[in-house]
């Protein structure tokens, strides 16, 4: 009886403590972010997927505890023109406009000026095979642990990513940005550069494990790309959130055969790429001006 | 860098169309009646102030980007004004606010209210500043300073009303206090507290500058180039009741910049200048007039002026300088899938206190000591009190575009790159930023583009490595005032002149010499001068030529060119022939001005002031802070209601005494929230010892529960 007394008032105390440092401040760690981002090409990990009208809509909430953020979130990729038999489309050339759904989760540890980062994303297929799009039996999940620096002009960061599912194998990417301009009063602006090179250590067909799906042609360097990309916040809500409008111009040099394919028959070794969208960003940190 | 410079000269585009949408409106100025003989003998003066501690919500002006939002405040601010009257009935009103730069709209807006009640026009007004970086912007004639001056962008007129208002009534109440008076001139140096920050610049001048020959050796080149002189004039009014002199308050004058708080700093405070102040204020009503019980509101006044303090900083510690926000990405939620936004990554919260801890201990240090200085020279005035002080005055308002040719300076103002620096009191975020690390812009000081022609000659002008001139003319020179107010006057044998604009060591030296030369002519009896900086108006910095051309912060925010120090030397040299008294100036002294103050913003909304039953919530002690959370008022409450109602919103009481209030260096009341009502505020009162109870009073009457430290 005793003890369970005693195992009762430790667990009261647990409680009070995750309440006191949890609950409490909630308003101020809890936060949620809102894009909508329109762009002429999806590519991922060097690869295209999708060309023409695209819209992706995506929605993260997270929670802040000290320099601890845990963060989940899921983005929706549309393709909103019709696609012939033989170009870019992950839906194929049938009906329909969703094309692929990514579930994610994260924890993100920031320490000073260097934050580690780990997490998990799961990839949802929505075309329909026969009218060449990618369906459910190419749905894959991959890990990801990714370390970066924030340093004055520039901020290097290396992820490397997991195939746990139908891929089963390693890529690399490793990449760098740096402010070009910075508008010091509000409403601020940004414009930064960025770089960044593929590198595939084992998403290429396996002829050992010959059920895996596989990403690459080829080991080694998929693609190196080069982006410009402009932020501007047009509205700060104090105490709530802001608004931003961003804006992007990419370009891709192709080194894989299968990041170079762009359609059936079809390959480039260059792709650019333009963006706009808007994200509205609510709590946290996103409460005071930045 | 192609599509950098595509979206470079898009928000310049925009900006200039911002620029095109504010509104310019033509703004008169009313000079003083004749003055008609008073028919008794000697000096008159008088004292009067208002509290002028505007609601929290605006921005901090004077540190730029750097500015925060004011969330509550420290030392009040007041604007104090002393009135002197001649026998031939000639007044000159001198105001010192506690307010970060002079504003000919305020000025002429007062002006207009004192020369209606007062007899006091523009010509006899002069309201000069401290030049405190912790208190409000959005009330300058000039866009760029009410939209650049803190990181909240904006003109707010119902900020302007108010405090020409408050002037006006401070004006006032020191004509109703008129007395005969006596008065005395001295002057004292002081060593130690202040130094050159822009040394390099000021190096360059011809010839070389040379450290007075009472500068101590021990000191560094930095402090012994200064110009360590305390002026001051020193009142005593006659009591009406006794008909005995009693020692009254005192005008002086010192360079120094109003920069003891860190950038960090987000509560309105009078800094150094408000405990120079209030020491000389203390002394006077305790140690010379006994009072016993002090008031809320000292009864001397102490107006503590700015010279010519351009280049010079106070004696901080680099530790009280909080570093400045990054551009770094921002992660938040950005997950694998989105990009990451960019933001102007703040400084922690632990370096933010240890900075602005740092600069409360140099502020009280240097603050303390300057105010020692300031009580050592007033006591020895004492036996120098006379009863006559001639007064005169001479005024004009100068077209600086228009006239730009024969004045001698550059037609289009701009502003330099390296202002984007900050200068050594407050860097800026962008100071040295190069665009990838490589590609200068020249946002750091000393960036001087030796090569250029035209007539702003060393200036890198705004984004002209890219654009040339288009981006300053578009969108940098419109927001920048077209005209100046400059003013003389002979104070008994003293000249002053008032510059609009923060004047460097050398360049006041050099304007204090051309005045002087004027009155070498014979018939004169004025033996010295004094620039009074920051006064009616703001046109940033004025550099010599020389030190224009190393383009250090100062030179880069000295907007007409190189030409605008000797030019103001001629201005104030020829108006000090032009000193007159008993007479009224020609209108042409006070042309009407065009003035640009930017995009209106509603930052004040006097009718969300509305009334709430304060109460106590909590009360606590750490360490030797005290610490209550309380709600009093309305967010929208200025401080003091009205000018004259000066009092203690909160007090500090043990065993019944007051112990602290809120006009106390170490009492601080920060606002929680802007938008909650009634208004949540928590006091921290660092003067607190264990052991012992204290209670809080609000208002004069509601008395919380007893706190044990």
């Amino acid at each position: 009886m005793v003890e369970d007394a005693s195992q009762l008032t430790a667990i009261h105390r647990g409680l009070w403590f995750l309440l006191w440092a949890g609950v409490g401040p909630l308003h101020a760690q809890a936060s949620a972010r809102f894009d909508v981002t329109t762009s002429n090409r999806y590519v991922w990990h060097g690869l295209s997927r999708a060309a023409g009208v695209l819209l992706q809509p995506s929605l993260a909430v997270g929670y802040q505890f000290h320099g601890l953020t845990l963060a989940s979130g899921l983005v929706r990729h549309y393709e909103l023109d019709r696609a012939s038999p033989d170009e870019l489309s992950e839906l194929g050339s049938g009906t329909g406009h969703l094309g692929e759904d990514n579930l994610w989760g994260q924890v993100d540890f920031a320490l000073g000026t260097v934050w580690l980062r780990s997490g998990f994303a799961r990839y949802l297929f929505h075309g329909v095979v026969p009218q060449g799009g990618s369906g459910p039996l190419r749905n894959t999940a991959e890990t990801y642990l990714a370390v970066g620096v924030a340093i004055a002009y520039l901020n290097p960061q290396l992820e490397a990513w997991w195939d746990v599912d139908r891929v089963k194998g390693g890529f690399l990417r490793a990449s760098v940005s740096s402010p070009v301009m910075g508008w010091p009063f509000a409403p601020f602006f940004f414009v930064a550069l960025d770089g960044e090179v593929g590198l595939n250590l084992g998403q290429a067909p396996d002829p050992a494990q010959p059920d895996n799906l596989a990403n690459f042609s080829d080991r080694g360097l998929t693609h190196t790309a080069l982006g410009l990309n402009s932020s501007f916040r047009v509205r700060h809500w104090p105490g709530l959130g802001s608004a931003s409008i961003n804006l992007g111009l990419r370009g891709q040099l192709n080194l894989d055969d299968a990041t170079r394919y762009d359609g059936i028959g079809r390959t480039r070794h260059v792709i650019a790429w333009l963006s706009a969208g808007v994200t509205l960003l609510l709590g946290g940190e996103a409460r005071t001006v930045r | 860098m192609r599509g950098a410079r595509g979206l470079a000269f898009a928000a310049v585009v925009f900006a200039a169309l911002l620029t095109a949408c504010a509104r310019t409106f033509e703004l008169g100025g009313q000079l003083s009646p004749e003055p008609r003989p008073r028919g008794t003998s000697g000096l008159r003066a008088g004292f009067g102030r208002a509290d002028i501690t505007p609601p929290a919500g605006v921005g901090l002006g004077g540190n730029s980007s750097e500015g925060l939002r004011a969330h509550g405040y420290r030392l009040r601010l007041y604007a104090r004004a002393l009135l002197l009257e001649d026998p031939d009935g000639n007044r000159l009103a001198l105001v010192v606010a506690d307010l970060p730069v002079g504003s000919a709209l305020l000025h002429r807006r007062a002006a207009a209210l004192t020369a209606i009640a007062d007899s006091i026009g523009l010509d006899r007004l002069v309201i000069a500043v401290t030049h405190t970086h912790s208190g409000p912007g959005h009330y300058s004639e000039a866009a760029f300073f009410n939209d650049q001056g803190s990181s909240v962008v904006g003109y707010d007129p119902v900020l302007l009303d108010s405090l020409a208002r408050r002037i006006a009534a401070a004006v006032h109440a020191a004509k109703l206090d008129l007395q005969n008076a006596k008065a005395a001139w001295g002057s004292r140096p002081i060593w130690g507290q202040t130094r050159i920050r822009s040394l390099p610049a000021l190096l360059r001048n011809l010839p070389p500058p040379v450290a007075p020959p009472d500068a101590p050796d021990s000191l560094a080149l930095e402090y012994r180039l200064i110009n360590p002189t305390l002026t001051m004039l020193r009142i005593d009014q006659r009591d009406p009741v006794t008909g005995r002199y009693r020692p009254a308050g005192a005008f002086s004058v010192f360079a120094m910049h109003g920069t003891g708080n860190a950038s960090a700093n987000e509560l309105f405070d009078a800094d150094l200048h408000g405990l120079v102040e209030r020491r000389l204020e203390q002394h006077i009503d305790r140690d010379l007039n006994q009072h016993t019980v002090p008031s809320f509101v000292p009864e001397a006044s102490h107006l503590f002026a700015n010279g010519a303090e351009g280049d010079v900083s106070p004696a901080w510690p680099a530790a009280s300088r909080c570093a400045v926000p990054v551009a770094a990405p921002w992660s938040l939620l950005a997950g694998p899938f989105i990009q990451p936004l960019w933001q102007w990554k703040p400084i922690p919260d632990t370096d933010a206190a240890a900075c602005l801890r740092a600069a409360r201990q140099s502020v009280e240090r240097i603050g303390n000591a300057v105010g020692e200085e300031a009580i050592k020279l007033f006591d020895s005035l004492d036996g120098e009190l006379t009863e006559r002080l001639e007064l005169a005055r001479a005024f004009r308002t100068l077209a600086l575009r228009q006239d730009a040719e024969s004045l001698g300076i550059c037609r289009v103002p701009a502003f330099g790159m390296s202002t984007f620096a900050g200068s050594a009191d407050g860097p800026g975020r962008t100071n040295r930023w190069r665009p990838l690390g490589l590609l200068s812009l020249s946002m750091e000081q000393g960036a001087s583009n030796p090569g250029a022609r035209g007539c702003q000659g060393a200036k890198h002008q705004f984004l002209d490595v890219l654009f040339g001139g288009l981006p300053n003319k578009l969108a940098v020179s419109p927001k920048i005032p077209s005209f100046a107010q400059v003013s003389v006057f002979r104070i008994g044998n003293r000249l002053i002149g008032t510059v609009p604009g923060e004047v460097t060591t050398t360049a006041g030296r050099r304007m204090q010499a051309s005045m002087l030369a004027e009155l070498r002519r014979p018939g004169t009896s004025t033996d010295s001068a004094l620039i009074l900086g920051l006064a009616n108006g703001h046109l940033g910095y004025v550099t010599t030529a020389e030190e224009y051309a190393a383009q250090w912060y100062e030179g880069g925010e000295t907007l007409y060119g190189p030409g605008e120090a000797a030019m103001f030397g001629r201005a104030l040299a020829g108006l000090t022939t032009e000193l007159s008294g008993g007479d009224a100036l020609p209108p042409s002294t006070a042309r009407t001005i065009s003035v640009f103050p930017g995009t209106r913003r509603a930052l004040l909304h006097p009718g969300q002031a509305r009334p709430a039953v304060p109460r106590f919530e909590r009360g606590w002690c750490a360490h030797d802070t005290l610490y209550v959370d309380y709600r009093l008022g309305s967010v929208q409450d200025w401080p003091a209601a009205s000018p004259f109602t000066a009092s203690p919103n909160l007090e500090v009481l043990r065993d019944s005494l007051v112990v602290a209030w809120d006009d106390d260096p170490s009492v601080e009341l920060h606002l929680r929230s802007l938008r909650q009502h009634p208004a949540r505020w928590q006091l921290r009162w660092s003067g607190a010892r264990s052991g012992v109870t204290y209670r809080i009073r609000l208002r004069g009457r509601l008395e919380g529960a007893p706190i044990g430290c």
